[in-house]
């Protein structure tokens, strides 16, 4: 189904759910449960949270939606619903770690050591030659390696920056949802988001850049050296 | 493998660096920046190819990595979702 046909159908299933008809709220469940969970499981890197993240969101979902007022896309409303549950957990899991000194890794990451470009004095960009991955990214995308390698860079961004990240780049929401959600200023999105893409861009650059990778994509992409 | 050796006329008055333009590459995609600071970065972005690399690929990120986060919710999880809206909405 095209986008702007699972809007349209998405507002008459909305409606029918607004009037307790929980066969249609049933159909927004199953056409949504996926996104929600991934991301939720993205967000709190936990599978067991990100379950009860999935029954929450659309529970509150059910018992919210003679409120919701159509501003927004369902789907976007959805979302915001779920971030609010993982935030929530995430703060919460940084106080029992700040209190028992135990600290998840990313969570401690400091963003000024994120990966980025680097400029000589002169605020020229350094940079080596490298394989041009930017075209065919659906095709690359079934690559389990380059999915993995993806999943830890995103794993490893500091809590913040992964949830900024989400929220606009995979899920689509505004910068304006994103900073209500997370309690924050839209140019403090903005400017998370662009470190966030910094770091991920580097980290495909050097998965690309790994002995064997380069040559491997060339050879399949019938590309001259 | 050198790192790839490039000189901008960086005498110009009007011109901008591969720091200052990459800083601002959100703003640059949206669309929302200023005329005028967009044009010194086109300008800068047409004279410069490790910048045009650079951003081709910071702009393709989303996308790839958007592609790779298609998940799908294991089988016995969605049962399980299904068991406890049904307890929930029943409950009213």
């Amino acid at each position: 189904m095209s986008e702007a046909a699972q809007v349209i159908d998405d507002k008459d299933l909305v409606e029918r759910a607004r009037s307790r008809d929980v066969a249609a709220f049933e159909q927004l469940v199953s056409r949504y449960r996926s996104k929600v969970y991934g991301l939720a499981v993205r967000m709190m890197q936990d599978s067991a949270d990100a379950e009860e993240i999935l029954q929450e969101t659309f529970l509150s979902a059910w018992q919210n939606l003679p409120g919701f007022r159509g501003e927004s896309a369902f789907g976007s409303w959805l979302y915001r619903i779920c971030a609010n549950f993982a935030l929530m957990r995430l703060r919460r899991r940084k106080v029992e770690g700040e209190a028992t000194g135990e600290q998840p890794a990313n969570a401690a990451a400091n963003p000024e050591n994120l990966p980025g470009p680097r400029f000589d004095s002169e605020g020229s960009l350094l940079t080596m030659p490298s394989y041009d991955w930017s075209r065919g990214t659906e095709e690359k995308a079934l690559d389990h390696e380059l999915r993995r390698a993806i999943e830890a860079a995103t794993a490893s961004l500091p809590t913040e920056h992964r949830s900024v990240f989400l929220l606009k780049d995979i899920e689509g929401l505004s910068y304006e949802e994103i900073a209500e959600v997370m309690g924050t200023t839209v140019p403090a999105v903005k400017s998370r988001l662009h470190r966030a893409r910094l770091a991920l861009r580097e980290a495909i650059d050097n998965f690309y850049k790994r002995p064997g990778k380069q040559q491997d994509q060339a050879t399949r992409s019938g590309d001259r050296p | 493998m050198s790192e790839h050796d490039h000189k901008h006329d960086s005498g110009s008055p009007e011109w901008v660096t591969c720091k200052h333009s990459l800083a601002l590459l959100v703003e640059y995609l949206d669309g929302t920046l200023p005329p005028q600071e967009k044009a010194a970065l086109d300008r800068h972005f047409r004279a410069c190819p490790p910048c045009i690399d650079f951003v081709r690929k910071y702009r393709s990120t989303p996308d790839l990595c958007r592609s790779t986060m298609k998940e799908d919710v294991p089988a016995e999880m969605s049962q399980r979702l299904t068991a406890f809206l049904h307890g929930k909405l029943k409950a009213g």
